[in-house]
């Protein structure tokens, strides 16, 4: 049976589909765990709720914008400087969150006049931004406040400025997937269309379910600019408001995160014809397939090529010296949606290690179905993961590193199981060929990490070695390697600086030579 | 030139200093042993609420959702409780007590929470947990008043008049400390046992702290028992550091059961820890001994060696839970301080009453401003746009952009601190705390002159 049904939730047996162990032999079609559903009440799930899955994690990237929550402070507050996605415009997202602070008297009265107080408000507190975003929550659900026409009397009276309404109260669906959703179909429906872009090259894109974690869509759209490519807009991550109003324009849609974001490009290309192209940006032999898919639709592959050839050039061998230290090592990789099948298969084949579990909080079969399909033989997936089968799956596989959020990672790290931050990253950004060396050298420097070592031992039972004042990662990793791999001058570790993104971000790029024109007018 | 109160005039908040009542209650319930709390609402409510926790501490706690979902939204959610309760109680057996604690949600749409706990105390106890002992306290704490500061305040005293019961006296003192630290728990716990003082610590938060031991695993939780809760009806008195904190469980086992109260001052700095040593002295009798005259020696000694050469007349903003502010600000008045700006982040009506803010109202000679209400933006606004000139602020992390953007020193105080290693383990409290307190804003302050050459030689010969 490839059912896993572990001993914590033997009182549940509803939870027997949610997990699976991919056997000898088996298809996807013996092997899916159940997805998506109303979470258990009481079991420590991990999931969050509709309202962060629209606003934190899909609204707040976008950086010229004043991100409201219309409802109690708390929602603001909770989902406020806890993620890690950084903009070219001095983090403006980052740093300022609005709440209309709703109390009692308004949900008894209603708080349509309080919302219009705060979106006047806030525009004066900050005079240069014109564009807001307004977040319905449970509580201006629930009292039935007309948010979109408060946000239109607004815009009739403050010409010049502009706002967009997202009806996506927490209780809305199983998890933080539901508001995923809901914001992908308010966008497309309230504002693309509405803006007509400056086109400046004869290939243009808009750069979708992108989030800018620690400077990733910089690096990604480094590659596209050096290949001449227009990104006329990112959903969302440093993206511009009126660029993503003018997604309509693009020629192609490229497609990071289809689990967050793959319901907009599907619209684009119902109402627009724009087509999808699901591409990759974590490891080196995805990354380089999909720039070359993107070259291969314009006809420009050989400007992916010299990317490809001069990137890899510069890193493989760093990435290889890791690899080699890195071979064998056990790893839960148990983020939140689409990772688990973004990584599965690159961290393997590219580092070396061995997924052992797979797992999503929010994820769908379609997301299982990837992932498992994905993974070695053997490994654990499951859904909608709980704090005590995390516990069980990890005392089970014995995983040498964990790759989680932020706070299941303080539970692995009590059972001695380093972790790094799937959703935020440690060092990263981890995309682009620069990136995955630097993920391999977090998860080499945590698991190597000669701290992590005395944690095992026993002071008042185990011989204590007293012949050591330290231990380097280099004596734990090199241990049992060749002569030949610890000598070779073919392999070396990271030599990147500590921040990549901010050189990026003055970098000038090279005309390409104006296409030729089809017809003259 | 006086001090002014007043209320922030806007009606937004941007960048608040508080969330919302259910993170307060939940804070409460973490500190309870063999208590799982289950918050009624969206799953979002306890997600972030862990969050916020693994961020300070660095710890993860376990808190439970009911996991409302839109059917629960329109039809009612209490089938979700019962639910959440019995898998709660299936899963983890060692867990006694539940607190149900409500958000916003649940409270809109009308849940009746206290029928739901009858219907669990009649039913599914009796039926499928006789033999287990099991507490089911509904705790109401909608999102919409109030702020974190009082669903603690509100979680404390429901959890203090649930258990607490009339008994032979115990000759313990109740310590109830306010949403407070591992470090300050420590701090404050010495001086008790310096004084020779039994107490019932509420709550017993130092395993918060909790160790990476080579086997088993350690899950960061509270040690306060359900006894120490029951026992706090038979005390001597009880100590309140906090007025907004666990001053209403105080004045209810005052009024409900004669124990007396006293309630506050918070014990920042030297001076209000020689008060609250003159209350625990009050209350128990007990003398105040030579050891802590010493104590209070090496504090006022290390903080004369920088006092009036480095922090006289620097200004300060500070901002937070009325109660720490306020004691801050106190203590930065006998630092030679000029707190300039103080920041209370709810809307809690009892502050002009406060005799500390009066006090303040009455005493303070320079501009000095008390925001009611206020968020961070009262903070930023007044710098960047009406030319407040400042030497450092104090308040917790969600206020380090402005530090940051403006170049202003700021040393961290509050909850929640995730951008500084270890916070947790040290006090504000006591005459240790005093003592962490001045180095802390003396070498903020003296890091930087360095970074910024400003006068960095005069540490030459310091």
């Amino acid at each position: 049976m490839p059912y896993h049904l572990f001993k914590c939730s033997e009182c549940i047996p509803e939870r027997k589909k949610h997990a699976v162990i991919k056997g000898h032999g088996e298809t996807l079609a013996d092997a899916l765990p159940l997805g998506y559903l109303n979470t258990i009440p009481g079991t420590i799930s991990e999931r969050g709720c509709a309202y962060c899955g629209a606003k934190h994690v899909i609204g707040t990237p976008m950086k010229d914008v004043i991100h409201m929550s219309h409802g109690p402070v708390g929602c603001t507050y909770d989902t406020w400087q806890t993620k890690r996605y950084i903009s070219d415009n001095d983090n403006f997202q980052l740093k300022y969150t609005y709440a209309t602070d709703m109390k009692e008297k308004h949900i008894v009265f209603g708080a349509e006049k309080l919302l219009k107080q705060n979106i006047i408000e806030a525009f004066r507190a900050f005079p240069n931004i014109k564009r807001m975003t307004i977040y319905q929550t449970c509580a201006s659900a629930l009292i039935g406040d007309d948010i979109n026409a408060v946000a239109q009397e607004v815009m009739e009276e403050m010409p010049g400025v502009d706002i967009f309404v997202c009806n996506s109260p927490g209780f809305g669906g199983p998890s933080q997937s539901g508001g995923h959703h809901k914001i992908n179909i308010a966008w497309i429906k309230q504002k693309v269309g509405t803006v007509e872009p400056k086109i400046t090259s004869d290939y243009v894109i808009n750069y979708v379910g992108e989030y800018n974690i620690q400077g990733d869509q910089e690096v990604m759209l480094d590659y596209f600019k050096r290949m001449g490519i227009q990104v006329l807009s990112s959903f969302t991550g440093n993206g511009s408001y009126d660029d993503l109003r003018a997604m309509h324009r693009a020629h192609l849609n490229v497609l990071e995160c289809a689990r967050s974001a793959e319901y907009i490009c599907n619209e684009l290309r119902v109402k627009y014809g724009t087509p999808r192209l699901d591409i990759d940006g974590f490891g080196f032999e995805p990354l380089a397939a999909s720039l070359r898919k993107v070259g291969l639709f314009f006809g420009i592959e050989d400007r992916a090529q010299a990317i490809i050839a001069e990137e890899t050039a510069r890193w493989k061998p760093e990435l290889d010296w890791y690899k080699e230290r890195l071979k064998g090592k056990k790893v839960c990789l148990w983020p939140g949606g689409s990772k688990l099948w973004h990584w599965a298969h690159a961290i393997h084949e590219e580092m070396g290690v061995e997924v052992v579990s797979v797992y999503t909080k929010f994820g769908h079969q379609g997301d299982m179905e990837k992932g498992i399909s994905r993974c070695e033989e053997g490994a654990l997936a499951i859904d909608d993961p709980n704090e005590l089968e995390g516990l069980e799956a990890m005392e089970m596989l014995k995983p040498d590193i964990i790759f989680t959020g932020k706070r299941p990672g303080e539970v692995a790290k009590k059972i001695r199981v380093p972790y790094l931050n799937a959703h935020a990253y440690h060092n990263g950004p981890w995309k682009g060929f620069e990136g995955w060396v630097r993920f391999a050298r977090d998860i080499y420097n945590a698991i190597y990490s000669p701290l992590h070592q005395l944690s095992y031992l026993d002071i008042s039972k185990d011989e204590i070695p007293t012949d050591k004042g330290f231990l380097t990662q280099r004596m734990l990793s090199d241990a049992n390697l060749s002569e030949e791999i610890v000598s070779s001058s073919n392999l070396r570790e990271y030599t990147g600086k500590y921040d990549i993104i901010s050189d990026l971000r003055g970098k000038t790029y090279p005309d390409f030579p104006a296409p030729k024109q089809l017809s003259a007018v | 030139m006086a001090c002014e109160l007043k209320e922030k005039e806007r009606a937004g908040v941007i960048n608040p200093i508080f969330t919302c009542q259910p993170c307060g209650a939940q804070y409460a319930s973490i500190g309870i042993r063999d208590c799982i709390g289950v918050v009624h609402g969206g799953q979002g409510c306890v997600m972030f609420v862990r969050l916020l926790f693994s961020q300070h501490f660095k710890e993860s706690f376990e808190l439970a959702s009911s996991s409302v979902h839109e059917d629960g939204a329109v039809f009612g959610a209490l089938n979700r409780v019962e639910e959440a309760v019995d898998v709660l109680l299936m899963r983890y057996p060692h867990v006694k007590v539940i607190p149900i604690i409500t958000t916003c949600c649940t409270e809109v749409i009308g849940d009746d929470v206290d029928g739901v706990v009858r219907k669990l105390n009649e039913g599914l106890l009796k039926e499928k947990y006789a033999d287990r002992e099991v507490y089911l306290i509904p705790i109401h704490t909608p999102s919409f008043k109030g702020s974190m500061v009082s669903g603690y305040d509100v979680a404390v005293k429901d959890f203090v008049s649930y258990f607490a019961k009339k008994d032979q006296p115990n000759g313990k003192l109740n310590l109830i400390t306010g949403w407070a630290n591992p470090g300050d728990v420590t701090a404050l716990k010495h001086l008790l046992a310096e004084m020779g003082v039994d107490a019932t610590v509420l709550f017993e938060i130092e395993s918060f702290d909790s160790p990476l031991m080579p086997e088993g695993n350690h899950v960061s939780h509270g040690s306060t028992t359900i006894e120490d809760l029951t026992g706090t009806a038979n005390a001597l008195g009880t100590i309140a550091l906090n007025r907004y904190e666990g001053g209403q469980a105080a004045g209810y086992l005052e009024s409900e059961f004669g124990v007396p109260a006293i309630i506050g001052p918070t014990p920042i700095g030297i001076r209000n820890t020689d008060t609250f040593l003159r209350n625990v002295q009050k209350l128990t009798g007990r003398p105040i001994p030579e050891s802590l005259v010493r104590e209070r020696g090496i504090a006022i000694d290390a903080l004369t060696d920088f006092t009036h050469m480095f922090l006289a007349d620097k200004k300060v903003a500070i901002y937070g839970s009325a109660d720490l502010v306020v004691g801050l600000a106190e203590f930065c008045l006998d630092l030679e301080m000029k707190p300039v700006l103080l920041l209370l982040g709810d809307d809690n009506k009892a502050y002009p009453d406060d005799p500390r803010i009066k006090a303040l109202q009455e005493n303070v000679a320079f501009d000095m401003e008390v925001v009611m209400n206020a968020d961070l933006w009262e903070l930023e606004n007044r710098i960047k746009n009406q030319g407040l000139k400042l030497d450092l602020i104090l308040g917790h992390s969600k206020g380090r952009f402005t530090s940051i953007d403006y170049n202003i020193p700021m040393v961290r105080a509050g909850f929640p601190t995730y951008d500084r290693a270890g916070h947790y383990r040290y006090p504000v409290v006591g005459y240790a705390g005093a003592i962490w307190l001045g180095e802390t804003i003396a070498n903020t302050l003296f890091a930087d002159m360095e970074y910024k050459k400003n006068k960095e030689w005069v540490l030459n010969v310091w």
